[in-house]
């Protein structure tokens, strides 16, 4: 199971959601949003870059892309442009503005990471062999001051010079956004800061959580979902995925309970979706075999969907047709409340885009941002009552949430069907696991059901999650025993 | 025999979320050597964050109260307090 340690950028970043939420529950956003970089960096306090006036500016663009815009439409005087008028245009032109990615990058924090990837460290000894130097193949090592200096301008990141460094002084450091990104869809742009590529990006949320500066942000749908939360004539479902169990360090019945507090009219279990949605894909996979195919892959990973369209388009029909979890949830929901907003709460980013092309759904909410709006509305989630869901699922949606468990669902449900079925899982994009599912119908044996999960460990390891992955697995597991 | 440490975590979610979810992994993080002499209890709510310029998340360990605690922190107070009766 893969670490999610803690981490400060996105810390601060949950105490900024804290901030605008209490002002948003407050009417008083437009009035006061423009002093929120000086409460969240107040002078003689410590700053975290390189002067206070510098945490304010990227703060300043923080909210920016909080309220759903994205950075790269900044034009040069927009800089001197208050937050106020981002919140009336973000009211004026509601969700038109939120076209185009879900990723955006703040320039002004991005700390343009040294394109070399090499670099000498002090451990060197200035020998006399210098083997670096001399294998170096195009010519940029010299010596400086007794030590190995690498040109970062020639430097091509070959690797030869710390390979061949008896001392070990020279290290492999990574750009990290470009070292997560499974489709190179992250570069640097003349001035070494980076660019996401629109064309190449499956919003998998990968970059965002590999910054150190925390530079890559999503755009959020929080001021959406906060107007209508806090408006009693509008009626408005929370959809919430499977991985949120555990994510509160408290049992379902009670985050139902804290959700309707929060102003939701409604919950429902998009693990419900995910029982519908394992019988359709299951009836689907056993018609493929039967007509000759070799496998057949999941669909309900947003990010693996976006990667088959832009980068393994040759495996396209080897896809399931069936919709996703959150799309069947939505579609009942839409039919049980009609007009009703409808906000699918989960881990993940992908789903943003997802959302956007679907009729379904109308915004979503990663948990990040609902455990900020909890405590901005002083709501404990521990301490609510237990409750139940309008609409609940049985442990065999539950289980999507963790690696596994689309493949157990589809496997099981075939055979009960009298089909054997191999199940094989991808856990985790890669340009490797890439690379396997370009050629999968080769590689597998025949009636074989491939999962594919975007993230490693499933949708409890996503870009949106509080908890620790190995803590919301027990939780999951727990409740798995207590409602099999 | 009694355990040195009484370790509560609070679980609050304004804890939990700006930082807390990760010392739910203290139990499996915590040395060999000190982990027979700790007892953890996972709390509701401990109310410490109702204060003015409160930064949680928080733990109590005894009579002492850490703010913005980390495993790390914690494990660090133990090894330099585990002498003391």
């Amino acid at each position: 199971m893969p670490m999610n340690y803690i981490n400060n950028a996105s810390l601060l970043k949950r105490q900024l959601v804290v901030r605008f939420a209490r002002l948003m529950f407050a009417g008083e956003l437009k009035n006061e949003i423009d002093l929120l970089p000086l409460h969240q960096a107040p002078r003689n306090s410590e700053a975290v870059r390189c002067c206070l006036h510098h945490d304010r500016a990227v703060i300043r663009y923080r909210l920016i892309a909080l309220l759903g815009f994205a950075i790269e439409n900044e034009k040069p005087d927009d800089e001197a442009r208050t937050l106020a008028s981002y919140v009336e245009e973000a009211e004026a032109r509601g969700a038109a503005r939120m076209a185009g990615s879900a990723l955006t990058v703040i320039d002004e924090a991005c700390s343009a990471c040294i394109r070399a990837n090499y670099r000498v460290t002090n451990a060197c000894r200035g020998c006399v062999a210098r083997p670096c130097m001399m294998n170096c193949p195009k010519n940029c090592i010299s010596f400086e001051h007794g030590q190995a200096h690498i040109n970062e301008k020639a430097c091509i990141s070959c690797g030869i010079c710390a390979k061949v460094c008896p001392y070990h002084s020279i290290v492999f450091q990574p750009i990290p956004c470009e070292q997560a990104c499974p489709v190179n869809a992250i570069v640097q742009d003349k001035n070494g800061k980076q660019d996401i590529l629109a064309d190449k990006c499956i919003n998998c949320g990968k970059c965002l959580q590999a910054c150190p500066f925390g530079a890559i942000m999503e755009r959020s749908e929080i001021y959406e979902i906060l107007r209508a939360i806090t408006n009693p004539a509008e009626a408005t479902v929370a959809l919430i995925a499977p991985s949120i169990v555990g994510q509160f360090n408290t049992s379902l019945g009670k985050l139902v309970t804290a959700l309707r507090k929060l102003g939701f009219d409604h919950v429902v279990e998009v693990a419900w979706g995910a029982d519908l949605a394992a019988q359709k894909e299951t009836a689907e996979l056993i018609e493929r075999l039967e007509h000759g195919q070799t496998c057949m892959t999941s669909s309900c990973c947003p990010a693996y969907v976006e990667a088959v369209k832009k980068h393994i388009t040759n495996i396209k029909p080897l896809v399931s047709g069936t919709l996703s979890p959150m799309q069947y949830a939505g579609e009942w929901a839409g039919q049980q409340w009609p007009g009703a907003r409808r906000v699918f709460v989960g881990p993940c980013i992908a789903k943003r885009a997802e959302a956007k092309a679907s009729p379904h759904i109308e915004n979503t909410l990663t948990y990040e941002e609902l455990g900020s709006i909890f405590i901005a509305a002083s709501v404990d989630v521990a301490e609510c009552e237990e409750n139940r869901a309008d609409l609940e699922a049985t442990s065999v949606g539950r289980k999507f949430a963790v690696s596994g468990g689309v493949s157990t669902a589809i496997k099981n449900a075939a055979s009960a069907a009298g089909h054997n079925v191999t199940d094989k899982v991808i856990d985790g994009l890669d340009s490797k696991s890439l690379a396997i599912l370009k050629a999968i119908d080769k590689i597998v044996k025949t009636d074989t059901f491939v999962e594919v999960m975007s993230c490693e460990g499933g949708c409890i390891n996503g870009p949106g999650v509080i908890s620790n992955p190995a803590v919301a697995r027990r939780f999951l597991e727990k409740m798995l025993q207590e409602h099999p | 025999m009694a355990k040195k440490f009484k370790i509560t975590i609070c679980s609050g979610t304004t804890c939990y979320v700006l930082g807390g979810a990760h010392l739910m992994m203290l139990a499996e993080s915590l040395p060999a050597d000190l982990k027979d002499q700790v007892e953890i209890i996972d709390s509701n709510c401990i109310k410490a964050c109702q204060c003015d310029n409160a930064q949680p998340p928080f733990v109590q360990i005894n009579d002492y109260l850490m703010s913005q605690a980390s495993v790390a922190k914690v494990v660090e107070y133990l090894r330099k307090h585990r002498g003391e009766a």
